[in-house]
């Protein structure tokens, strides 16, 4: 089936099987492997994409949901030379350890901080709290979106 | 980035880890994300049945579904069929035995997932079945359907009876005694990142394993005994972990990949365990039991402990000799304690396998002695802080198990500073703030961990660091980072001894081809070891490269030169030698510099049971921890909400802060999932949680911010004074909320976790 | 397998005509899954997140209409929604996890039919029906009758849920949902109580709407339960007595996350919690 939607802010058309879970499709067909797989039931959050701007789970998604669809993976956050605020605030605040779970946490705070400037740490953990992390205890993610919504808002007023 | 700073790295600096860059950016490879052309993917093809006499599987079926290449057997396998890292007792495929649920009796491999799965669920398998083996009584009787029947002790995989002063005898001079018996829970790892990798044999015979591991030395070695190849041939590649916690301390996919890739040269294959797999198939933490006796002395004075701990190991030794053997060292805790009855017991049975998780054994001991003290103390009149910081020992100590503390020992360092904080200070204020239906405790645990392998074993890193043309410094780390960020931290030493940043060095992960042999990620010795092995080195290439530099500048004193990133500068002249320069007049072996370094081991106990020495008993140095837990107790349904946190650590000196407290947050977090939520219920060898909807992980929501803390010491053996710090943390938790909870509204659970329904029923009992 | 995502009802009822066995979904949390575990064999899927049909919220003369492809997102943070019916909302903040309330809808919930669906005690105490639609015809149904036991429902053949719809509700002084959970969040309900009160200035009890969650084969009402708490003050003293009327009412069982010993007893104790919070005027004495 011929599957047509922005990747990344890219327009892609693709045949891929309908019933094929995004997250494969994503993985395996479009070489995007940042995306990344933990439980396969929507019970961790590690395989998390923007679908027109909004967390969704991919291994819940079948491949024909994605047409005319805007999807934005972690490969589509930020540049290698430029990384968004988001990812930098990871970087610095400790917030990654083993990394799996980083880019479903990543896109999950990008959109949170769109839709909530300024949260507490209590609203931050509510918002993260589909995604698993087995490594951090969670307090350097929490600090690291608490500092990428700083940046953020500071950036808001400067610019 | 901004985070790239011409700043050289500096030992004791909170540095960005140099991994997170690129896994915050989604790019960084790991075991799964390979996907070659002409890919085959491997399954297995699990036996279901606790117990049996295996006589084949029916594959008909199987084989006619499209996509679908081959399936192999044992009879496939030309070596030993066995491995394992103590007593190599576990089937890469079952041969003659069924021995629980998980284990694998045929490997699939099929053109494409789909057809492998379809595949393995057509296979059906022909077995005799055995009476089971599911708990310890039955696992010790006389008549116990024997696991091993090669194993001389039957299904005592391994014991251990350690006795210091006058033993159980001693009771008698004891004011105060209090007994218990605590059952301990299976936990998961779950680390989020499931068993995978690819392999692929080359043109030249040798067959590369790509393998989420800890061990890809001594997996080679494994896999070559028991696939019957030679060691030389087997390549194995590690890359960063998607979480480990000595969930990959030991073979999972690598020995079916190697299988699968030998068949079919010049095919990658690929393997990638679904979550229900991994619950079936992986190595848990132990369920265990421990039973308490525990005296003092009128004066608060620990006199006797006599303890009996029963590790559930499942079919497998995997690891479970030693994560016994763990538990017994340490199960009188960071205490003087001189009259000791301690046995401990690894039993065989057909239910999950047990094996390493960070902690190792030590969990269930502190879960079980740190109840006990505070039961000690209530009964004896003390507060808990008292009567630990009574006990607790100080170096030239005698542990509980009769070893002298000769390197530094800072666990009354640590019940200090969590004395002075506030989070003590004000605790009868905070419990008094606890809302409707609410109760609020605290609760304190000590705990000390050993590090390394132990009295026989050499815990060796071997580090290489070699200066490219291009000018940068390449630490080529023969140990693996599964998440902690080791590998980072070695880049930290380098670029401080070199005075380097960021930019100027890199990193080859560990690769059987391109590394070292440096010992498992694991025993929390990473750091220690190789980071000890890595000064050498870098010192050893940076006098060298000063060297080279002075004859280049015509120079005598070197102390007239200094590196800076990127050059060496003539301090005076300001005249500088790039590093590509220079490494350009330098020949290959002088660029590259090797050192070793072993850990020192314990010579006491010399007279112990070989066996046990061999597993590890006794340690030489020790990282201990002070933790101190506020929780509010729902009366109305038995909740546990963790408020507060503190932990103070003597993990020697600090390299990078940042990454200290990311392993003490990250060890809390796990060990507050097993205070609270996790555990795998197991009725006949079945496992009853699967998946992250029945088998609960603590989110955002379930860890409070935790204050961390180091207490500032400095262990002389450590690189730069420092200890381990990777596993210690994760025992505090469980007998901490415990405590607090017995605090809260006086009840003291039997079983773990603590569940609202066990609580509430708990407090139910206390006030019908 | 194919997928179809048809873009109207029409579209809906005429690829469904041609694949009569072809299944529905719309969030895809539960179903997928299911798909996942070979519990669905099916032609051909059908899914109803492109129908704008069924995406909408709007006020109808005196009942207030969610659409039954909304998601809970979209309805917890929808202005009507949170004037109209505060405990639905309630309800709706813990269910799942932030990433599955973006996909769930309403109607999945609902056809679930699981008796731990947070939205569904919610749902009872405000008297919601459900509207029913297959090809010819509409059809409403009050939730309570909708829903059979676990995972059975009234929907016919080739039928859908096409939304709710609210009653205006009493004008409540208390809209609670209060859920037990085995952890904070991403937690299946052990036990739940949806309450909706109205007390008089004194703190007597007026109106009371309850509804249990996981304490029985589909959400447990109480019609004694609620009569007996009219006309006192909400006091431990007078739920105490009135427990052994909620013992009766509901019929927990035992699974994996909790025994029905204790389900039942925190059938009891949340409604103690109601009144712990209710504390009026400083009369309430727990």
């Amino acid at each position: 089936m011929k599957i047509s939607f922005a990747l990344n802010g890219r327009p892609v058309t693709r045949d891929l099987p309908p019933d094929r879970r995004v997250v494969d499709a994503l993985r395996e067909d479009l070489g995007l492997p940042g995306t990344k797989e933990a439980c396969g039931t929507g019970e961790c959050g590690a395989c998390t994409i923007l679908v027109d701007g909004v967390p969704r789970l991919s291994c819940l998604m079948l491949a024909a949901q994605l047409e005319g669809r805007k999807i934005t993976t972690i490969e589509g956050i930020g540049k290698a030379e430029k990384p968004h605020p988001v990812q930098e605030a990871f970087v610095e605040a400790g917030a990654v350890q083993c990394g799996f779970c980083t880019p479903g946490m990543v896109l999950t705070a990008v959109h949170f901080l769109e839709e909530n400037p300024g949260p507490t740490r209590e609203e931050i953990r509510e918002a993260l709290s589909g995604n698993i992390c087995r490594c951090t205890g969670y307090q350097k993610i929490v600090d690291a979106v608490e500092l990428a919504s700083k940046r953020l808002s500071k950036k808001g007023t400067t610019e | 980035m901004s985070l790239v700073h011409a700043r050289p790295l500096q030992i004791g600096e909170s540095e960005p880890r140099a991994d997170a860059p690129a896994k915050a950016a989604g790019r960084e490879r790991y075991a799964i994300d390979f996907y070659e052309e002409g890919m085959l993917w491997a399954g297995v093809k699990r036996a279901d049945i606790p117990h049996a006499v295996f006589d084949g599987i029916d594959v008909e079926a199987a084989l006619k579904v499209p996509g679908v290449v081959d399936i192999l057997t044992a009879k496939d396998i030309t070596g030993s069929n066995r491995q394992g890292v103590a007593r190599r007792d576990q089937p890469v495929l079952v041969d003659d035995r069924i021995r629980h649920r998980g284990d694998g009796v045929g490997l699939v491999i099929a053109e494409n997932r789909e057809a492998l799965r379809t595949a393995v669920q057509r296979i059906t398998v022909k077995a005799t079945p055995l009476p089971g083996v599911f708990d310890f009584e039955t696992a010790l009787r006389e008549d116990a359907p024997r696991i091993h029947e090669d194993h001389p002790d039957g299904n005592i995989l391994l014991k251990g009876h350690l006795e210091t002063g006058d033993g159980t005898a001693a009771f008698k001079a004891c004011a105060h005694v209090v007994e218990a018996i605590f059952e301990l829970p299976y936990q998961e790892h779950a680390y989020l990142e499931t068993e995978a990798g690819w392999a692929v044999t080359r043109e030249d015979g040798t067959v590369e394993i790509t393998a989420s591991t800890q061990t890809p030395f001594r997996d080679r070695a494994e896999i070559a005994e028991a696939l019957g190849i030679e060691e030389e041939r087997i390549r194995v590649i590690a890359p960063f972990c998607g979480g480990a916690f000595g969930g990959k301390d030991g073979i999972t996919v690598q020995s079916l990949l190697a299988l699968a890739a030998l068949k079919y040269p010049g095919r990658p294959v690929k393997m990638w365990w679904e979550r229900e797999e991994s619950f079936v198939a992986s190595a848990k933490r132990h369920r265990a039991r421990c039973h308490y006796r525990l005296g003092a002395g009128a004066d608060g004075r620990f006199h006797a402990l006599a303890a009996e701990l029963f590790y559930d190991t499942g079919p497998y030794d995997h690891l479970g000799g030693a994560v016994m053997a763990l538990g017994l060292e340490h199960t009188g805790g960071p205490y003087r304690i001189p009259n000791t009855c301690l046995k401990a017991w690894a039993i065989y049975t057909n239910n999950p396998v047990g094996g390493a998780f960070r902690a190792f054994g030590i969990a269930q001991a502190t879960a079980a002695m740190e109840q006990m003290v505070d039961m000690l103390a209530e009964k004896a009149g003390y507060s808990p802080l008292e009567i630990r910081r009574i006990n607790a020992v100080n170096q030239g100590d005698k542990t509980p198990l009769g070893v002298t503390l000769q390197t530094s020992t800072g666990i009354v360092q640590c019940l200090e500073i969590l004395q002075e904080h506030r989070m003590w200070r004000d605790r009868a204020v905070w419990k008094n703030e606890a809302g409707p239906f609410k109760k609020r405790g605290v609760g304190l645990a000590a705990v000390m961990h050993g590090m390394g392998y132990g009295p026989v074993i050499p815990d060796v890193a071997n580090a290489r660091i070699e200066l490219t043309h291009d000018g940068r410094f390449q630490v080529a780390c023969g140990v693996v980072d599964m998440g902690q960020g080791n590998a980072s931290t070695f880049l930290q030493i380098a670029g401080d001894i070199l005075s380097q940043d960021r930019k100027h060095l890199t990193l080859v992960l560990p690769d059987t081809a391109r590394t070292l042999p440096s010992g498992s990620a694991s025993a929390s010795r990473t750091t220690y070891t190789y980071g000890n092995a890595l000064i050498k080195a870098t010192f050893l290439l940076r006098e060298r490269v000063l060297k080279r530099c002075a004859d280049l500048m015509m120079v005598s004193d070197l102390g007239e030169l200094a590196l800076i990133p990127g050059a060496v500068c003539h301090v005076t002249t300001e005249r500088e030698f790039a590093l590509g320069e220079i490494a350009r007049v330098m020949d290959g072996n002088e660029r590259v510099a090797v050192a070793h370094f072993r850990a020192p081991q314990s010579c006491e106990l010399p007279d112990i049971d070989p066996n046990l020495r061999l597993h590890g008993i006794p340690h030489v140095v020790f990282s201990y921890g002070a933790h101190l837990a506020g929780v509010e107790v729902d009366l109305l349904t038995g909740d546990i909400a963790v408020k507060q946190y503190l932990a103070v650590s003597d993990c020697g000196r600090i390299l990078n802060p940042q990454l200290f407290e990311q392993q003490v947050q990250g060890g809390i977090a796990q060990g507050l999932g097993y205070a609270l939520m996790e555990e795998i219920p197991v009725e006949k060898g079945e496992m009853k949680t699967l998946n992250f909807s029945t088998y609960l992980l603590p989110t955002a929501l379930d860890i409070p911010d935790m204050t961390v803390i180091t207490a500032g010491g400095h262990e002389a053996t450590g690189p730069y004074g420092l200890k381990g710090v990777g596993e210690m943390p994760t025992s505090g938790p469980l007998p901490a909320v415990a405590n607090a909870v017995a605090d809260a509204c006086g009840i003291r659970l039997r079983h773990f976790p603590m569940t609202p329904e066990r609580v509430l029923a708990a407090l139910k009992k206390e006030r019908p | 397998m194919k997928v179809f995502l048809p873009g109207t009802l029409e579209d809906l009822w005429e690829r469904w005509e041609k694949i009569p066995n072809a299944r529905i979904y719309a969030g895809g949390t539960d179903f997928m899954v299911k798909l996942r575990e070979g519990a669905i064999q099916a032609p051909a899927l059908i899914c109803l997140e492109r129908i704008p049909a069924l995406t909408k919220i709007r006020e109808e003369e005196n009942t207030l209409f969610i659409g039954a492809g909304v998601s809970h997102a979209g309805i917890l943070t929808h202005p009507l929604v949170q004037t109209w019916c505060p405990v639905l909302v309630e309800a709706l903040r813990v269910l799942g996890s932030p990433l599955i309330r973006n996909m769930g809808t309403l109607g999945g919930n609902i056809a679930t039919a699981s008796p731990a669906g947070d939205s569904l005690p919610a749902l009872y105490v405000l008297d919601a029906e459900v509207v029913l639609a297959d090809a010819r015809k509409t059809r409403v149904l009050p939730i309570s009758d909708f829903i059979l036991s676990p995972g059975k429902t009234s929907l016919k053949e080739r039928e859908i849920i096409r939304g709710v719809r609210i009653p205006r509700p009493m004008p409540y002084t208390m809209s609670r949902y209060e859920k037990v959970g085995k952890r904070k969040a991403m937690a299946v309900a052990v036990a739940s109580l949806a309450a909706c009160l109205r007390f008089d200035t004194n703190g007597v009890v007026k109106i009371a709407r309850l509804a249990w969650g996981s304490v029985g084969p589909t959400i447990v009402t109480a019609s004694r339960v609620e009569k007996a708490l009219v006309g006192f003050p909400l006091s431990r003293k007078h739920l105490e007595e009135i427990a052994p009327m909620v013992e009766e009412a509901v019929s927990p069982i035992d699974d994996i996350r909790a025994s029905a010993v204790y389900r039942k007893k925190i059938a009891i104790n949340l409604l103690c919690r109601l009144a712990g919070d209710s504390n009026f005027n400083g009369r309430f004495t727990p």
